[in-house]
C-alpha cells in the first residue's frame, strides 16, 4: 500500500475570474519508508503538494490519501517541519516537543522517556530547558525535527526545512538528516528548490513543471546511490564530487532549466 | 554616558524645585492663591494625612480610587481580551460584532459619565461602568490585533500537533498574542485612571477626584497639588505593577525587547 | 483562523449584528423593561438629535454648542502642536535638551490630563482658557513624543550617506532630518487630535458654560436622557469625522512626499 498517494489531484486558488490553477493532474505514489523529494521552479506548487498531504489545504478535485485514508485535516500522523521552524517561543525546547505527546493523551512517564530519547537522537540534551530565542537557527530546526519525530508519525513532511539556514549549517543539517533517515527510516516528503540537496537526500526525485504544476518526471536516485555506494562517505563534499552524483544533478538541472526558460 | 544623563536630570529637577520655591515663597512672584508654594503643599499634605480632608485621609481616598480602578480594569480585561481574541480568530465573529463596535468606539469614554450618573447615581457602580467603557476598547482592539499578528506557521504547527481547542486557546493562541495583549492592557490601565479621575471630578462622595473637586471649590491650591501628585503616584505604581507582570510573562520575548517611553 | 469571508457574507453578518443590537435596545425600551426615562428608544434619540439642530437647549442649539466645543478644541490642539512639535524635534536632535526635558516629562506623565481641571477652574473659571488648558494637556504629549521619535530614530544610514556626500550640518537638518521626521509627526498629530477631543469632553463636563459636554451635564441634571444620548451621538460623530479627515490627510501627505 502506498504511504502517500495523489490521485488525479487538481488545485485551484481564488474565485471567479481571479481563479488560478496551482496544480494540474497530479498522480503520484510515495512508497512506505521512501524519501521522496519534489523539486521545481518557484511557485510551481510543490509546497502546495505538501500542504495537501498535511491537511492545511483541500484538493479542488481528486484525493490525497495516506496509508489508504483520505486526508481531511492536519494531524500528528503527518508531522510537518516548517521552513521558519514554527517553534512556540514561549515554550522551552522540552515544552515544544512535549505538546504533541500531551495532545495524544500520553502519560507523563512515557512522555519523559520519549522526549529523552529524541533529545539524545538530535543532540539537544544540553539545551532541553532553553527557549527558542536562545538557540541558533540550526538548533531550532533540530528541535522542530525532534518535535516531529517524537510523534512517531506515519509520514514526515518537510517544507524547505533548511531554507532559512546559512550555508554551513545547512550542510551539517543535511548530513544529520541522512544519518537520521538511515537510523530511523520513515516515509518522507521533502520539498526543496536546491537540487544537490535533493540528490543527496532522496530515494526518488519528482520534478515539477512551472505553474500550473504537473509532475514532469520522476528520477530514481536510490539505485544509483546504492550501486555507487555513496554511503561509504561521511562528508557531503565527498559524495558531491562523485561522477554519478554530478551526472544526476546535471540531469535534473537541465530538466528544471527547461521549465525556467519555458 | 548614563551618569551624565542622570546628572543633568538631577540638576534640572533641583533647578525646578528651587525655582518653585523662589517663585512662590521667597519672592511671591506667583501668588499663593494661584499656585501653592512648597510649604503650602506640605501643609496640605499634613492635613490630609492627619486630620483628613473630604471625610478621609489621603490613604483612604487613594485606596478607594485604586480599588475602583482595579475592579473596572479587571472587568474590562476579563471581557475585552476574550472578545478581542474571538474576533481575531473567527472572521464570522468579527463581521458580526464589528459594526456595533465601530458605532460605540468613537464615543469618548468620558462622554459616558452623564449617562452613567443617570443610570447608576453617584456611587461606585457608575464609576466602574464608565471605566469599563473606557478600558474595554483598547483591550479588544489589541487582543484582536494580537491574534491577527500571529504567524501562520505557528498556528498550523499547533494544528498539525493535534492540539485540542481549549489547549489551543490557552497554550498557543493567547501566549502568541500576549505581547500585543499587554500593549492593550497598558492602554486600558491609562484609560481607567483618566476615566476614574474624571468621573470622580464630575461627582463623587469619596476618592482622589473628590479631594480635587472639594479643594477646587474651597480654593485650596495646596490640596489640589497634593491630589494631583497622589493621582500621579497611584498611576505610576499601578503601571509599574503591570510592567512587572508583563516582564515575567513575556520573558521569552527577549528577541524583541523594545525601549519603553 | 478561518478564511476571509466573501464580501456579501461579511456585510450580511454585520447588518445582522447591528440590527440585533438596535433591536435589543428598542425592545428593552419599548417593552418597558428599562423605563424610557433611562433608556429612550433609538428612534427617540435620533429624533432628539435632529431636533437639537434647531431647538436650543441650555441656551444654544446643538450646532452652536458644537461650534463652541470645536473652537476650544482647535485652539488647544494647535497650541499643543506649535509647542510640542518643535520641542520634540529639538529634543531628538540635541541630546542635552533631551536630558533636561525628559525627567520633567517622565515625572508629569502619570498625571492624567484631566487632573489639571481643578487648577484650570481656579485660574480660568468657566472661561475659554480652562478647556483649552486641558485639551493642551491631553494633546501635548503625543505631539512631543512623536516629534522626538521622528527626529531621534532617523535611519542612521541616511545620515551616513548624506555625510559621505559632503552635506553640511544645516542642510542635514533641513533636508534630511526634518523630512524624515514628518511621518512620525503627522501620526503624532492624529493621535493628539484624538486625545485632545477626549480631554475636551472631560473638561466641558466640569468647567464650561457652553459646548456639547456642558449641554450633556445640564441634560443629566434635569434627567433629559434623550438629550444626553443625543449629545453622545454628536460627540462621537464629530470625533469620528475629525479622525477620518486626519487619516485621509495623512495618506495624502504620504503620497505627496513619496513615502509609499
Amino acid at each position: 500500500m502506498a504511504a502517500i498517494r495523489f490521485d488525479k489531484v487538481q488545485k485551484y486558488f481564488g474565485r471567479g475570474d481571479k481563479r488560478t490553477q496551482a496544480l494540474s493532474d497530479i498522480d503520484l505514489e510515495i512508497r512506505d519508508r521512501e524519501f521522496l523529494a519534489i523539486v521545481g521552479p518557484s511557485g510551481c506548487g510543490k509546497t502546495t503538494c505538501l500542504r495537501l498531504v498535511a491537511g492545511f489545504e483541500a484538493t479542488s478535485e481528486g484525493v490525497v490519501s495516506v496509508a489508504g485514508r483520505p486526508v481531511t485535516e492536519p494531524g500528528p500522523d503527518r508531522a510537518v517541519v516548517f521552513q521558519q521552524f514554527a517553534l512556540f517561543p514561549w515554550k522551552t525546547v522540552r515544552g515544544n516537543i512535549d505538546l504533541g505527546l500531551r495532545n495524544k493523551g500520553m502519560g507523563a512517564e512515557e512522555r519523559m522517556k520519549r522526549i529523552a530519547d529524541v533529545l539524545k537522537l538530535m543532540n539537544l540534551e544540553t539545551h532541553a530547558d532553553a527557549f527558542p530565542h536562545q538557540l541558533s537557527g540550526g538548533m531550532q530546526q533540530r528541535v522542530a525535527i525532534a518535535r516531529a519525530y517524537v510523534l512517531d508519525p506515519e509520514v514526515l513532511l518537510m517544507d524547505e526545512p533548511f531554507g532559512a539556514l546559512d550555508a554551513q549549517t545547512r550542510v551539517v543539517m543535511q548530513e544529520e538528516l541522512v544519518r537520521l533517515a538511515r537510523v530511523r527510516p520513515r516515509t518522507v516528503l521533502f520539498i526543496t528548490h536546491a537540487v544537490d540537496e535533493a540528490v543527496y537526500l532522496a530515494d526518488r526525485i519528482a520534478v515539477m513543471t512551472r505553474r500550473p504544476g504537473r509532475i514532469k518526471e520522476i528520477i530514481d536516485i536510490k539505485s544509483m546511490r546504492e550501486a555507487e555506494k555513496w554511503d561509504r562517505f561521511e562528508r557531503i563534499e565527498d559524495v558531491m564530487d562523485l561522477d554519478s552524483f554530478v551526472h544526476l544533478r546535471t540531469r535534473i538541472w537541465k530538466s528544471l532549466r527547461e521549465e525556467k526558460d519555458g | 554616558m548614563a551618569w551624565r544623563r542622570n546628572l543633568v536630570g538631577l540638576a534640572t529637577v533641583s533647578a525646578l524645585a528651587l525655582a518653585w520655591y523662589v517663585a512662590t515663597s521667597a519672592t511671591g512672584l506667583v501668588s499663593g492663591g494661584r499656585f501653592p508654594s512648597p510649604t503650602d503643599t506640605f501643609a496640605a499634605y499634613r492635613q490630609i494625612s492627619g486630620r483628613g480632608y473630604a471625610d478621609g485621609t489621603l490613604l483612604a481616598h487613594a485606596l478607594h480610587s485604586l480599588r475602583l480602578v482595579a475592579m473596572g480594569f479587571a472587568v474590562a480585561v476579563a471581557t475585552g481580551v476574550p472578545l478581542g481574541l474571538l474576533m481575531g480568530w473567527s472572521r464570522k465573529a468579527e463581521a458580526l460584532v464589528n459594526p456595533v463596535f465601530l458605532l460605540i468606539r468613537p464615543i469618548p469614554p468620558l462622554a459616558w459619565i452623564p449617562l452613567a450618573i443617570l443610570w447608576l447615581g453617584l456611587g461606585d457602580a457608575a464609576k466602574i461602568m464608565v471605566i469599563w467603557f473606557a478600558a474595554v476598547v483598547p483591550a479588544v482592539i489589541n487582543s484582536f490585533a494580537g491574534v491577527r499578528a500571529v504567524e501562520r506557521p505557528l498556528l498550523e504547527a499547533a494544528r498539525m500537533l493535534g492540539t485540542p481547542p481549549w489547549r489551543f486557546i490557552t497554550e498557543v493562541l493567547t501566549p502568541a498574542a500576549s505581547p500585543m495583549i499587554f500593549t492593550g492592557l497598558r492602554l486600558s490601565l491609562q484609560a481607567s485612571w483618566t476615566t476614574l479621575v474624571a468621573a470622580e471630578l464630575v461627582g463623587a462622595l469619596f476618592g482622589l477626584g473628590r479631594v480635587l473637586n472639594l479643594a477646587q471649590q474651597d480654593i485650596y491650591p495646596g490640596m489640589i497639588l497634593v491630589g494631583m501628585l497622589a493621582v500621579g503616584l497611584c498611576g505610576w505604581l499601578t503601571t509599574g505593577l503591570l510592567a512587572l507582570g508583563e516582564a515575567r510573562m513575556l520573558a521569552w520575548n527577549q528577541a524583541e525587547a523594545k525601549p519603553a517611553r | 483562523m478561518d478564511r476571509k469571508l466573501p464580501r456579501s457574507e461579511a456585510i450580511g453578518l454585520g447588518v445582522l449584528g447591528l440590527a440585533g443590537f438596535i433591536g435589543l435596545w428598542e425592545a428593552l425600551s419599548f417593552l418597558g423593561i428599562v423605563p424610557s426615562q433611562f433608556l429612550p428608544s433609538p428612534f427617540a434619540v435620533v429624533s432628539r438629535f435632529l431636533h437639537l439642530f434647531t431647538e436650543p437647549f441650555a441656551g444654544f442649539t446643538l450646532l452652536q454648542h458644537l461650534g463652541s466645543s470645536l473652537l476650544r478644541y482647535l485652539y488647544g490642539v494647535l497650541l499643543a502642536a506649535i509647542l510640542g512639535i518643535p520641542l520634540g524635534l529639538a529634543m531628538g536632535w540635541f541630546r542635552l535638551l533631551d536630558d533636561i526635558v525628559t525627567p520633567i516629562f517622565n515625572g508629569l506623565r502619570f498625571i492624567a490630563p484631566i487632573a489639571w481641571v481643578p487648577f484650570a477652574a481656579l485660574w480660568f473659571g468657566t472661561g475659554i482658557g480652562g478647556p483649552i488648558m486641558i485639551i493642551f494637556a491631553g494633546a501635548f504629549p503625543p505631539c512631543l513624543i512623536n516629534a522626538y521619535r521622528g527626529a531621534r530614530f532617523v535611519e542612521p544610514r541616511l545620515i551616513e550617506a548624506a555625510r559621505m556626500l559632503g552635506t553640511g550640518d544645516r542642510r542635514i537638518l533641513t533636508e534630511i532630518l526634518l523630512p524624515a521626521s514628518v511621518p512620525s509627526i503627522v501620526a503624532g498629530v492624529r493621535v493628539a487630535a484624538g486625545l485632545g477631543w477626549q480631554s475636551l469632553v472631560g473638561a466641558e463636563l466640569i468647567v464650561a458654560s457652553a459646548g456639547v459636554g456642558f449641554m450633556m451635564v445640564q441634560a443629566q441634571a434635569s434627567v433629559q436622557t434623550t438629550t444626553v444620548m443625543a449629545g453622545m451621538v454628536a460627540i462621537g460623530l464629530t470625533g469620528l469625522l475629525i479622525d477620518v479627515a486626519l487619516r485621509h490627510g495623512e495618506v495624502w501627505l504620504h503620497h505627496r512626499l513619496g513615502l509609499d
